[in-house]
This record gives C-alpha cells, structure tokens and sequence, in this order.
C-alpha cells in the first residue's frame, strides 16, 4: 500500500521543478526534506496537481512580483480570506511560478494547523511553518521569503459583508522586520475573500481549530484572483533593531503596512471588471 | 567560537560505559593535551579493558546514588589526580526503569556532585550530558528547537523524563552561581544499540505503525558524533546550554523506509495498546506513550549555538541498516 502510494507520488513529481527548486532557496537538511519538513519533490508534485486550480479554475493575475528580492529575507504581508487558506496557497504558486531562480514562499501557520491530522505534514512537506518565533527566526536567518497574514483566523473567517475590509492587524510581522532588518513587501489578494462566503459556524474545537465553518457552497466560486505585489517598505531603515520592543512603534509600522496593503487593495478593486472577470 | 584554553585536562568520566561512554573515552585519549581520564563505574563494570594500555586511564569504583562514595571519589582519587573536569553521562537508559533508586542516580547523584564539586579544590568545569527528550513537543510549539524553548514539566509524564528534565533544570539553575564552569549538552536521541534509543527499539520489528495523519519530522545523532561534541565542549572555555544535533534529519516514514521496515499508519488511539501488546510479546522496550508528542510533532534542535561556540556540527550519519529485528 504504501509502495503504491510512494510510486503514485513519484508520477506526480516533475523532475524538472524538482531539481529548479532544489536549486533555490531550498535548505537540505540531509534527506530531502529541510528542518523544517519541507520537501521539493512534494513542493513540485503539488505545483503540478494545483496547476488546474490556479490556471484554470482561478485563473490568477499578478503584478509586481518583481518587488519580491531575488535574494535574502522577506517578508510577504497580505490581507486574508476566504474560508480556507486558499489565498495563501495561490500565493506560493504564484511566486513559484515567477521567480527564477525560484523563490520559495514559507506560509506562517496558526498554532493550531499543525496537529491538525494530514493537514499538518501536508504543509509542513509544503514549506509552512508553526508561527512561533525561533521557526520565523531562523526562516529569516536562512534569507527565505516569509508570507504573513496579520489579520489570523479573524482574516480568514470574516463575513462576506466585511470583505476587503482589514481586520484587526497583528504586529508581530512588523516586529520580525525591524528586529531582523528584513523588508516588508505589501500584498493585496482579491478574489479570494469572495471565494467561499460563510454562512455559519460550529462551535467544535477538535484539534485546536477555533470553529468549523458551514458554507453557502459546496466548493470554492471560480472567482478571479488578483494578486498586486507592493514596492518593500523598509522599515528597518526607519527604525532602530532596539525600537522592535516599542510598542508605539510597533502599532505605527503595522499601521503603515496596513495601509500599504490597503491601498493595493483599492487599486485593485478599482482595475477589475468583477468577481469572475 | 569561545577561545580554547589550552590548559591540561584531566577528566572524571560518569557512564563511561556506556556505547557513549566508551566512544568520548576513545576520543580523548586520541588529545594530546588530556593527561588523565578518571573513570567512575559501579561495582562490578569492567569496560576498560580496551583501554588499559594507556596509562593516562585509571578507573574508581563508586556507587553515584552514595553521597558517601561520591564524596569518597571526588575527593580521594580525584583530587589526588588533580581531575579538573567532569562529563556527568550517568543515567538510567532503560525506559522502564522507575523507583526511587533510579531516581537516586537520575537526580540526586548529580546534584550532590555538583555540591560537592563547588568546593572542590581543582575541579573547575562540569559538564552535563542531557538529551532533547527534555524539551517540550506539543503541536503548537516550534519544529525547530533552541535552547531558550520550554521544557516538559508535565506531572504525568514518565519518571525517565521527569528525571531528565529535573536533572538538566538542577544543573541549570546553577550557572553563574558557583565558581564552576557549567555546560549542559541536550543531544538529539542517540541512534545506537544498548543506548537507550527509543526509536532504535521502534525499528526493531519488521512493521512498524505509526500515527495516520502525521509523520513528524525527526533527529538523529550518532555516538561518535556525540562525543565530538563532548570533547569540543570540554576543550572550549564556553559555558551555558547548547544543543548537540545530529545529521540525519528526516521524517519518520523516511526513517522507517531507510531502516527497510515497512509501515501500517493506524488512528493514535490504537497505537498505545497495540504497543504495549507488543512490549509484552517481543519484551522490546519502546513505549508509545512516552514518544506519542514526538510521533505527531516535529521537534528538530537548531544547534547553531553549538556551531557558533563549541565549533560542533554533526558530521557522521547514523547506519539505519544496522538496527537488527529482535528474532
């Protein structure tokens, strides 16, 4: 069963991606997978499996992904929404996809994601990191691209009447750019906080999740995603390493990155023809 | 990296006969600056004849959990050999060992050395052997550990953690505080035989189940390994808690494949009483409840303070073919 299963695997693997990938910013800790458990030929085989999903099915537009370094650290701040953390993934594909040599994006994952059963090491293989600070920290370190969502899980939950409406936005993205001089590129994702309204919420709490939401579709809607890369915001030329334990400073550079992410959303909001164009 | 006092050594050795032991009593023998290697060994071990052909070698024998052998050691043939450092590796590999006489060498014999060596006239360093098992592995913690994550104070937790936790604490609390120079080494699991390797016990039959849904990312350490690091912490004139790490890093269906096992992957609940179904047939040690956190949760050491100080990295792999099945 299980050889089947590592056969039917290694068909999914493109060889080609695999090989690109491992020649960026991938980190071999000896076995093929990083300390992390990320893992290339798994990175590659879901490129290959979502390729319908975002070529397709959500037929993802960007802008801007040339704001992202070629090389060291970055962090990666976007809006949040949609259900299921679909935007974040569209992201990875999406900066996969257009970097060379490849940039490979690390989601920074709610405390509870990674005891969720099958989730868990399905993004653990895929890059994605617990939230704490000596994962991101050594992310940093090691000069990989860090995709934070400061609006959490109230982000991905918001109703459909708040879309594109920022929620309350966390500091501790702003906090990592100082303290490890790392700039901030902003990011504005649309599409995705229209993909999969929600109706209700169930108060269960297995494995750590904060509700389980009941939605007006089965699926996903095959909404267009836009996805608007901004210029880095340097922070850390305005602010001193020691300022990272201010806690002014801190709610200032977040509101600045706030707003940066704000403004790309405005723009385009403004651009697009409509929810499915 | 910390400078290199270039000072003699002359090192008291517990658990020197351990797999661990043996291989860090090999590798200083092999510095020229090691002058003399006490070392102590309960009543009855005879494990250096292979290294009785060195004169710098000498071995005491001392009961740990006796305050009065202890005292009787450190300050007879130690101080008569001028022993100026001390590698405390003493501890009870066995998972099933429980009881206050374990407890007693777990524990309490490295507290009364570390008292007794704070007044000790030559004894200048002490250095503890802890483990990784000491650090807390829940989900929503880091996959990659750092000296400053927390440790596992569960009370319900097995005596064979309790006590390491107790023991590194014990040392801990006491740096900076005496005139000793404290290094505590948390290694990741030694991968080797009659090392109290637990997940060398899991290989060792031809399935092994692991968790459905989970496969944690994993960190082994070879004894030679091991004991570089050792020797690189007793020949720096760093102090404080480092992480040992080891080279292979990998996944634990990653491990089983390399070890030529196979796999049956079962909802967590059944695993706890279908291994201890199989701790009564085949009488191998690996229990799940006590490794249940580290088969769901990755928990990988960031030993970059260990490079960055004491020059350690691990260099050897483990030999994952040279885990035997029990028949």
């Amino acid at each position: 069963m299980t050889t089947m299963a590592r056969a039917i695997g290694r068909l999914l693997i493109p060889e080609a991606e695999k090989s690109r990938l491992e020649g960026g910013d991938f980190v071999d800790a000896g076995h093929g997978f990083d300390v992390f458990g990320a893992s290339p030929g798994w990175i590659a085989g879901a490129e290959r499996v979502l390729a319908p999903l975002y070529k397709h099915y959500f037929r993802v537009e960007s802008v801007g992904v040339e704001n992202i370094p070629r090389e060291g650290s970055a962090l990666l701040v976007a809006n949040h929404g949609g259900t299921l953390p679909l935007d974040g993934m569209m992201i990875v594909l999406d900066v996969l996809a257009k970097t060379d040599p490849p940039r490979l994006p690390r989601a920074v994952l709610d405390h509870f994601v990674p005891s969720m059963p099958v989730i868990g090491p399905i993004f653990s293989r895929l890059g994605a990191v617990t939230g704490t600070r000596n994962n991101v920290k050594r992310l940093i370190e090691q000069g990989a691209v860090i995709i934070v969502f400061p609006e959490g899980v109230e982000g991905i939950g918001k109703p459909f009447s708040k879309r594109y409406q920022l929620q309350t936005w966390r500091v501790g993205h702003v906090e990592l750019a100082l303290r490890y001089r790392t700039p901030v590129v902003p990011v504005a994702v649309v599409g995705a906080e229209e993909q999969w309204p929600q109706i209700a919420r169930l108060p269960v709490r297995a494995f750590g999740i904060p509700y389980l939401p009941i939605t007006a579709t089965p699926l996903p809607l095959p909404v267009k995603y836009h996805l608007r890369y901004g210029a880095p915001i340097a922070l850390h030329e305005q602010y001193s390493p020691a300022s990272a334990d201010d806690p002014a400073v801190l709610q200032r550079a977040a509101q600045q990155v706030k707003e940066a992410v704000a403004s790309l959303l405005v723009e385009s909001l403004s651009q697009r023809e409509g929810v499915f164009r | 990296m910390s400078s290199i006092d270039e000072a003699p050594l002359r090192v008291l050795v517990t658990g020197a006969s351990t797999p661990l032991g043996r291989s860090l009593l090999s590798r200083l023998l092999r510095l020229p600056r090691v002058e003399a290697v006490l070392c102590a060994t309960a009543p009855g071990e005879d494990f250096v004849s292979a290294f009785r052909s060195d004169p710098r070698v000498s071995v005491t024998r001392c009961d740990l959990r006796r305050e009065r052998d202890l005292r009787s050691m450190l300050f007879g043939p130690a101080r008569a050999q001028q022993i100026n450092a001390i590698v405390d590796g003493a501890r009870h590999r066995s998972i099933d060992a429980e009881g206050p006489r374990v407890r007693a060498l777990n524990v309490e014999a490295t507290r009364e050395l570390l008292h007794l060596c704070e007044r000790h006239e030559t004894i200048r360093h002490y250095l503890l052997v802890s483990s990784s098992a000491v650090y807390r592995a829940d989900g929503s913690s880091a996959d990659v550990v750092d000296e400053e994550h927390p440790l596992d104070f569960r009370p319900n937790a097995p005596q064979w953690r309790r006590d390491r936790v107790e023991v590194d604490v014990s040392a801990c609390v006491r740096m900076g505080m005496t005139p000793l120079r404290i290094t505590v080494l948390r290694l990741a699991e030694l991968f080797a035989e009659d090392a109290g390797s637990q997940l060398w016990d899991y290989l060792r039959t031809r399935v092994c189940l692991r968790p459905l849904g989970f496969d944690p990312m994993l960190e082994l350490l070879t004894v030679e390994d091991g004991a570089r690091a050792i020797a690189l912490a007793l020949a720096s004139s760093a102090q404080g808690i480092f992480n040992v790490g080891g080279r292979d890093v990998l996944p634990l269906s990653r491990l089983i494949e390399r070890a030529g096992r196979d796999e049956i992957a079962l909802p967590g609940p059944m695993l706890a009483p279908l291994y201890a179904l199989r701790r009564r047939v085949t009488r191998l040690s690996f229990r799940y409840d006590v490794n249940r956190e580290r088969l769901h949760n990755n928990c990988v050491l960031d030993g970059r303070r260990a490079l960055r100080e004491l020059g350690y990295e691990p260099l050897e792999r483990v030999d994952f073919g040279a885990v035997a099945l029990p028949i």
